[in-house]
């Protein structure tokens, strides 16, 4: 095996020299031709018979993969994912995502072109290649241009003696023969084992040392003096002042947004205050809801203080809908809503001063739904 | 069509038609690799220690006050609202602009066959790659918070938010790293068959194990040519794109917001060319400097750096354009605060940087008109470091001059650097020269490839070398 001609080759001077005997070589033996030089030189791959490199269509659907990836990408995560509305732009601004498509369109063709011409097409990096170990190598990487006959992928058994001659022939100054290698392929299965198991090593000991880093470096210091903030949280100490609290009282006076203090005593005084919702759908529904939530546990559903707390409760709730409670005015109503009456309990820290005058309004629909009139009935529905 | 038929021969052609020497005196491909590739396995001279010291000395300055930056917080810079953009962003626009000069002369010159690019390629490509390294500090440092400056790439994350596609600052994170990663990716495709050079001829143990790996087996086969000259040519096409992409994006970040000053659509154009004009100001500093010390003279000719001059003066005049361009622009608009802003520029708080920006960037390199002055080395160092100083002070009257008066009065603040801005100033320049000396050792500062492709005689089929 190791006694195999791996391939035969002439060492040219000039680049014209070679051209000129690649066809001369071509005509005498049958094998499979290569040239090496240290420049590219053009024409020679139709004087060799190769064909014509694929790059440029792989280019071309990398490149539509990174445009079409790249947008579909933007808008899902723009409009679908995560859709925030920035600068009054619609969701699917696709105008704004043309610069990263074309970004990431250059990188997905460029890379491309670059490695798959390296990884893909050349199969390197190739370490073990005879090629490399041949005297001929460094004056070929420098300024002399070899062709060879090569044994090929197939293995074909090269006659040296015909090839030789056919070189000499040709015009070659020397003349190099390289053994076919013990193991030939870009990468040996031992290699490649070594490889992965190594790789596969790198890969553990990083993934887990940046899981960490990510993990502890953003809360080393410095990395947090922006945490570290000198302020007074609510409720602590603070010797600064003279009573030792941090949180400081208001001036006298004021009061919260929203929480009007309620300064009504009796409900007389209460009867003179007007409700001052209108009664519009939207209101009527939100009494609904407070009194349901609220009131309706005892003084029933309809108001009319039937409800299934009655006898575990103890006191008789009122019947809101009977004729005294029809004539209260709506102040009054509402001041039993904020002070309670009786065993009834406050509810000015469950409903608002909204929410309270809307009950008001919801109790005075249940009064004049529960007290219907004959002339209530429509005209058309047959008694 | 033949076009052979109708070309004239060159012997014909009077003199001044004639094509000139690119190369002077006679070079070889054996020649050339011992010329250029032979400094890398010598002993640097006395001259490169004492060159490294002093940009290392200044990169560590600049290293510290960046690490006191990060440990303290950015109030330590004199950046404040309403100029919240300073020094930071006006360095990264500036050194992404040098970047600029090296894309252009390997791609766009490489797609116009230009063939006096191949001497300064390579460096003016690793010029790039260290520009973009250095640029790509400044946003970091100017998010206050650079440890957590991941959290600008889309990542799924357990906050369940992504990043603003319509931001043009997102835009710029891709524009810039595509940038970095597809010029480095060219420049190392370029040097493999350099690396391939080098690991066949140099003796050391470990330098020969170094370009080894780095040539990753290249044997030079025609088969692998093939595929090889296709890719680079393609990636030369698509970064063509890239590059005129990048600066563009980079002005969108201006163009793109409201600020009177900012807000209009020459920026794509007028920052490209502006890119390109410091990126080759640095570029022929360099060369001149590499021409002298490294034996190269009869590789880059005073004939590169005429022509590198005449592409100088043309972005000059182009320089010159857009900035009557934003006059008129200001006048045109009948915008109050364009005009205040505009008159801000030139008669400003911040008028003497106007005026410097004009006077280095348009007035200077008008020397250049004369052919005397664009094969001098004095006539040229100083244009050069003009056109630098220049484009510096150009970002700094776009952001500073613009900013510091906005549409509030009460707003208005004066902007001063403290001593920490000018020494990160200094330390990216000693960072960036620092890494352009340690590449000057290391790897080939010619395209000796690309070289020999294009010597005479070096084509059989294109007529004996009609490139040269």
């Amino acid at each position: 095996m190791s006694n195999r001609t791996f391939s035969v080759l002439g060492l040219f001077d000039s680049s014209k020299e070679l051209m000129d005997a690649i066809p001369v070589v071509k005509a005498k033996v049958s094998g499979h031709l290569d040239a090496y030089t240290p420049y590219p030189i053009h024409g020679i791959e139709q004087a060799l018979g190769l064909k014509r490199s694929p790059v440029g269509g792989m280019v071309f659907i990398m490149g539509l993969i990174g445009a079409i990836s790249a947008m579909a990408f933007e808008l899902w995560t723009q409009g679908v994912d995560y859709p925030v509305i920035t600068a009054g732009k619609p969701l699917f601004s696709w105008e704004a995502f043309v610069p990263i498509m074309f970004e990431v369109t250059v990188l997905f063709a460029c890379f491309t072109s670059g490695l798959g011409m390296l990884f893909l097409l050349n199969r390197l990096p190739f370490f073990r290649h005879p090629m490399l170990r041949s005297k001929s190598m460094p004056h070929v990487t420098r300024d002399k241009f070899a062709l060879a006959v090569e044994a090929g992928p197939e293995g074909q058994v090269l006659d040296v003696e015909r090839i030789t001659a056919a070189l000499r022939e040709a015009g070659a100054r020397t003349i190099e023969i390289l053994d076919q290698p013990a193991a030939l392929g870009p990468i040996s299965p031992r290699f490649l084992l070594r490889t992965t198991v190594g790789i596969g090593v790198v890969c553990l000991v990083t993934g887990y040392l940046t899981y960490w880093s990510m993990k502890l470096f953003p809360v080393t210091i410095p990395m947090v003096h922006m945490l570290d903030q000198p302020r007074l949280d609510p409720q602590r100490q603070y010797s600064y002042f003279k009573d030792d609290f941090g949180m400081r009282m208001p001036v006298a006076g004021t009061v919260a947004r929203g929480h009007m203090p309620y300064t009504i005593k009796t409900e007389d005084e209460a009867s003179v205050l007007a409700n001052p919702l209108p009664r519009t759908e939207s209101v009527l529904k939100q009494g609904r809801q407070g009194f349901t939530t609220y009131c309706s546990a005892c003084h029933g559903i309809l108001g009319n203080g039937v409800s299934t707390l009655t006898d575990a409760y103890g006191a008789k709730p009122a019947n809101l809908v009977a004729d005294n409670v029809r004539e209260y005015p709506d102040g009054r109503i509402y001041h039993v809503i904020v002070m309670g009456k009786n065993a009834m309990l406050s509810y000015a820290a469950e409903l608002t001063e909204d929410e309270r005058w809307a009950v008001v309004h919801h109790v005075r629909v249940l009064q004049r739904a529960m007290n219907a009139r004959d002339t209530d009935i429509p005209k058309e529905i047959p008694r | 069509m033949n076009l052979e038929a109708v070309s004239v021969p060159e012997e014909a052609l009077p003199a001044v038609l004639r094509t000139p020497p690119v190369l002077e005196g006679p070079v070889s491909p054996g020649s050339l690799d011992d010329q250029v590739l032979a400094p890398v396995e010598r002993k640097p001279p006395a001259a490169w220690f004492i060159a490294i010291t002093c940009t290392s000395i200044l990169m560590l300055l600049g290293l510290a006050l960046m690490g006191y930056t990060v440990a303290t917080g950015i109030g330590v810079w004199g950046n404040n609202i309403p100029v919240a953009w300073a020094f930071d962003i006006i360095n990264f626009v500036f050194w992404i602009g040098i970047g600029h000069a090296g894309t252009l002369i390997s791609a766009i010159l490489l797609l116009f066959r230009a063939r006096w690019r191949n001497s300064i390629s390579r460096f003016a490509e690793a010029m790039t790659i260290f520009a973009v390294i250095v640029a790509g500090i400044f946003p970091a440092l100017h998010v206050g918070r650079p440890w957590l400056a991941f959290w600008l790439f889309p990542y799924p994350n357990q906050r369940a938010i992504w990043p603003n596609f319509r931001s043009p600052l997102m835009w710029d994170v891709f524009a810039v790293s595509t940038y970095f990663s597809v010029s480095l990716l060219f420049w190392y495709l370029g040097l493999m068959p350099d690396f391939a050079s080098l690991r066949d001829r140099t003796k050391g143990r470990i330098r020969k194990f170094f370009y080894a790996v780095l040539a990753a087996g290249w044997r030079g086969s025609a088969s692998h040519w093939r595929h090889f000259e296709k890719a680079y040519l393609i990636i030369a096409g698509i970064a063509t794109g890239l590059v005129l992409s990048v600066h563009s994006v980079v002005s969108f970040d201006f163009a793109v917001a409201l600020v009177p000053g900012w807000h209009m659509t020459i920026f794509p154009p007028y920052f490209v060319t502006g890119a390109i004009f410091a990126g080759f100001a640095m570029v022929v500093m360099a060369m001149v400097v590499v021409r002298e010390t490294m034996n190269l003279k009869n590789l880059i000719t005073m004939y590169h750096l005429d022509v590198m001059n005449k592409i100088i003066l043309t972005c000059s005049c182009l320089m010159a354009y857009a900035y009557m361009m934003e006059g008129w622009t200001a006048w045109y608009s009948m915008n109050e605060y364009i005009h205040h802003t505009f008159w801000e520029y030139i008669a400003g708080t911040y008028g003497w940087a106007g005026w410097l920006t004009i006077t280095c960037n348009t007035i200077i390199p008008q020397l250049f008109w004369v052919r005397r002055f664009r094969r001098s080395y004095p006539a040229m160092l100083v244009v050069a470091a003009a056109v630098t100083v220049g484009m510096w002070f150009e970002r700094f009257v776009i952001i500073v001059s613009s900013l510091h008066q906005d549409f509030m009065p009460s707003a208005w603040q004066v902007y001063k650097p403290t001593l920490v801005d000018l020494g990160i100033l200094l330390g990216s320049f000693g960072l960036f020269f620092t890494l352009v000396l340690l590449f000057a050792r290391v790897l080939p500062v010619i395209a000796t490839t690309e070289m020999k492709a294009v010597l005479p005689g070096g084509q059989p089929r294109h007529g004996g070398g009609s490139h040269e």
